[in-house]
């Protein structure tokens, strides 16, 4: 019973160090099921010291000494596999041997057999794809347990002379039995969790970071302003759970949520000198709060204990930084250290792509405002023309054709690029209709057929108008009979379609800024509502082109 | 009197230069067409003195038009424009007449009085086409463009000038001459005019030869055109 104990003892020493080592990174290397050699040096080499310093602590019994042992040798088995197994079975027999003794080779013996055994049950389960078992306390503890069996045989057959060999086995092998046992499921069953605490870490931390991307994708790329920001630091601080959350640009504070928000006010200049270096250094600035102070630059009542600044990079430069905050009383945890530069990057190359964006949008418009100021020459004097013939004949005519080229004119040069609705579109474009077909005569016909109550539909300025023109620019133009122009209006779900189709068929797919008209239409709606909008085109050359124009019905 | 043709696609356009025209009293207009190819009709029925033309028409342009006259034909001609920079550079360079619209009485009387002066055709070769890409043709009353490129050959008989493509035969008011210098269209016979990328075989004959088209079609070639379409293909 006292050997026991004292054996329990032993195996409860080495579960504390055991257990201080499961807290440092030395440890995570227990954990895996690798089959590199410096993985498997190590294992030896830890493992082999056990068995040594199993012996030297083992209890003396009968000329024999009542030991851990097995527990080494069968770890060092099941992780390291049977060569390094074998090794360490070796290693602690041998020495074991040289300390004497009547079972000095039987236990020389069992210990190396004993590593060799688990080794092979590594093998066993590896080659199964079951190696996840050797990480099973039940399953280590049953493989010492036979190990242990296996010792005693072998001290009964070697050991010399065979009667106190039995003494000695009646002696130690219940305590050996059980202490292996439990010690060796109890050191793995340490590993274990010390692997899932792992995993588990890893995957929260892995979840946080693809939440926060994901609730905040396309946020910042609207626009890096207040709002945005105060939305992105509301996701930050739901996901993170830290004390607050701010962000700032280069000069004020864009958004602050979580503790302190009372005196932390967005709008205001940025105050503190850490989120100044941070900006100035273009580096990440950490104040813990222990070895390096932080105190609230604005209130000395504030409860925020450290802060994490992080800048926020476009092209190398800063332009703002986020900000992680915890209070006074409460640790400020490595996990979100680390999350916290992850985000920043995140938000970093939302605000770089969103200003990509603003960027192209900015061009699409500014082509388009070109395109709208540049009434088309060969129209305008053709209409002067043709109203300076009509003065001779119909001045009254010719008086209400000048007062439709002045709105249709005006319009051109003052419209903005916003919005319209689908009346005023289609006045504009019955001032220019009102003209070409003064042109033509007979030679041009219009219809429209849109439904009165999609009149008030919101759609971009500009679209159905050089969509017409250019249906008569070059397609009815350069028709020698009659040309025939019918515009559509078709709801469809939530969607509207615009329908502008001419009996010329003479449209000729091309990339060139011929179709610069067509195609910045197509590029505005993009831009706007995104890829399931936008121009498409179907044609049968000499018969017809039809253009549909699909946007989101809004109104 | 001088007989003048107004070209232009667009009625008002047309009358306003015809008021215009009119009030000068030594003009007589002989017809007003709305495109390339009432224009090309016109012109050879009445030969005038005159040619008014706007640039821009449909399918076929002004520069086009004159392209395809057959330079006997081709009357003094007063280029009319709405906008056309390059055009109008052109016609800078080369001192031609041409009006700007909105109609100028003043211009318009200065133009007229340096064609009274003289009225004979200046080469207009810098400003046309060097090649022409269409050919505008009838086929029973109906117009029709055909790329020059779809033409397998031409050829003439009494009742005019054909056009011939692997689909069907149509009329054109083009002639030999101008088809041979304007397009790569190959003589081949005083009647015949081939594309020698429509060329599938050449036969030799006794009276000179006969060239099958990619269509099958048989096109006479007489002795004395037979040698150039032959070196235009490196035989000897």
């Amino acid at each position: 019973m006292s050997l026991i104990l004292a054996l329990t003892q032993q195996m409860c020493l080495y579960l504390v160090i055991v257990y201080l080592t499961s807290k440092t990174p030395l440890f995570k290397l227990f954990t895996e099921n690798s089959t590199r050699l410096p993985h498997k040096i190590f294992i030896y080499l830890v493992f082999s010291a056990f068995c040594i310093m199993a012996t030297y602590f083992g209890e003396q019994a009968h000329g024999a000494i009542a030991n851990t042992r097995a527990m080494g040798a069968v770890l060092g088995g099941l992780l390291g596999g049977p060569a390094t197994g074998f090794l360490v079975g070796l290693t602690g027999g041998l020495h074991r041997y040289t300390l004497g003794g009547f079972t000095d080779v039987a236990c020389a013996v069992s210990t190396t057999m004993e590593g060799l055994s688990a080794g092979m049950i590594n093998l066993y389960l590896r080659r199964h794809g079951k190696s996840e078992l050797v990480f099973n306390p039940m399953v280590v503890g049953l493989v010492t347990f036979y190990a242990e069996m296996m010792q005693m045989c072998i001290i009964l057959m070697i050991a010399n002379p065979f009667e106190e060999a039995l003494e000695l086995v009646r002696q130690i092998a219940p305590p050996m039995l059980i202490v292996n046992s439990l010690g060796a499921a109890s050191f793995m069953s340490m590993v274990r969790d010390q692997k899932t605490m792992f995993d588990k870490m890893s995957s929260t931390f892995s979840t946080k970071a693809l939440k926060i991307a994901e609730r905040s994708v396309g946020l910042l790329s609207k626009g890096f302003n207040e709002a945005s920001s105060t939305q992105v630091a509301q996701i930050v601080i739901e996901e993170t759970n830290v004390g607050a959350v701010a962000i700032t640009d280069r000069e004020k504070l864009m958004a602050f949520i979580g503790i302190g928000a009372d005196h932390h006010l967005p709008g205001t200049p940025i105050s503190s000198q850490i989120t100044m270096d941070a900006i100035h250094q273009n580096k990440v600035m950490f104040a813990d709060g222990v070895e390096f102070p932080y105190s609230c630059s604005i209130s000395p009542n504030c409860k925020l204990g450290s802060s994490l600044v992080i800048p926020l990079r476009s092209d190398n430069e800063v332009i703002g930084t986020i900000k992680l905050y915890e209070p006074k009383n409460k640790l400020f945890l490595n996990i979100n250290r680390t999350l916290g530069e992850g985000i920043a990057r995140l938000l970093s190359n939302q605000i770089l792509y969103g200003r990509f964006e603003q960027q192209q949008n900015l061009l699409t418009q500014a082509e388009l405002k070109l395109l709208q100021a540049q009434v088309n020459p060969h129209f305008l004097f053709n209409a002067l023309n043709t109203i300076s013939a009509i003065i001779r004949r119909n001045p009254d005519k010719a008086r209400q054709l000048l007062q439709q080229l002045s709105q249709f004119l005006r319009i051109n040069l003052k419209r903005t690029t916003g919005m319209v609705s689908l009346g005023d579109e289609l006045e504009h474009i019955e001032s220019y209709l009102t003209i070409e077909k003064a042109r033509f005569i007979d030679k041009l016909k219009v219809s429209i057929d849109i439904p009165q109550e999609l009149y008030a539909v919101q759609v971009p300025a500009f679209t159905l108008q050089p969509i017409i023109e250019n249906a008569v620019k070059h397609g009815t133009s350069h028709m020698m009979e009659t040309g025939i122009i019918t515009v559509k209006a078709i709801q469809q779900d939530n969607d509207l379609i615009l329908e502008v189709t001419d009996n010329a068929g003479l449209y000729q797919p091309r990339s060139d800024s011929d179709g610069l008209g067509m195609n910045l239409v197509h590029k505005r709606i993009q831009n706007l509502y995104g890829d399931e909008y936008g121009v498409t085109v179907e044609y049968e050359p000499e018969v017809f082109t039809k253009v549909n124009i699909h946007l989101p019905n809004k109104v | 009197m001088i007989s003048c043709l107004i070209v232009d696609d667009e009625p008002y356009a047309r009358q306003e230069l015809a008021d215009l025209l009119l009030q000068a009293g030594d003009l007589q207009i002989v017809g007003q067409c709305s495109n390339a190819l009432e224009a090309m009709q016109a012109i050879s029925k009445h030969k005038p003195d005159l040619l008014f033309l706007d640039i821009q028409m449909p399918r076929i342009s002004g520069m086009e038009l004159i392209a395809m006259l057959d330079p006997e034909t081709m009357p003094r001609v007063v280029f009319v424009t709405a906008y056309d920079e390059f055009a109008v550079r052109a016609f800078d360079n080369h001192a031609f007449d041409y009006l700007l619209k909105p109609l100028d009485e003043k211009r318009l009387r200065q133009t007229l009085e340096k064609v009274r002066k003289d009225l004979r055709p200046k080469s207009l070769d810098v400003l046309m086409p060097q090649y022409l890409e269409h050919l505008p043709c009838f086929s029973a009353n109906r117009l029709k463009i055909i790329a020059v490129k779809d033409v397998e050959y031409v050829f003439s008989d009494l009742s005019g000038i054909h056009v011939a493509t692997a689909k069907e035969k149509v009329h054109t008011e083009l002639t030999l001459k101008v088809l041979e210098e304007k397009t790569p269209l190959l003589r081949c016979h005083r009647q015949y005019l081939v594309a020698p990328s429509a060329i599938a075989e050449i036969e030799i004959l006794e009276t000179g030869a006969e060239v099958t088209t990619h269509s099958g079609a048989k096109v006479p070639v007489s002795r004395r055109f037979l040698k150039p379409l032959k070196q235009a293909f490196g035989f000897q």
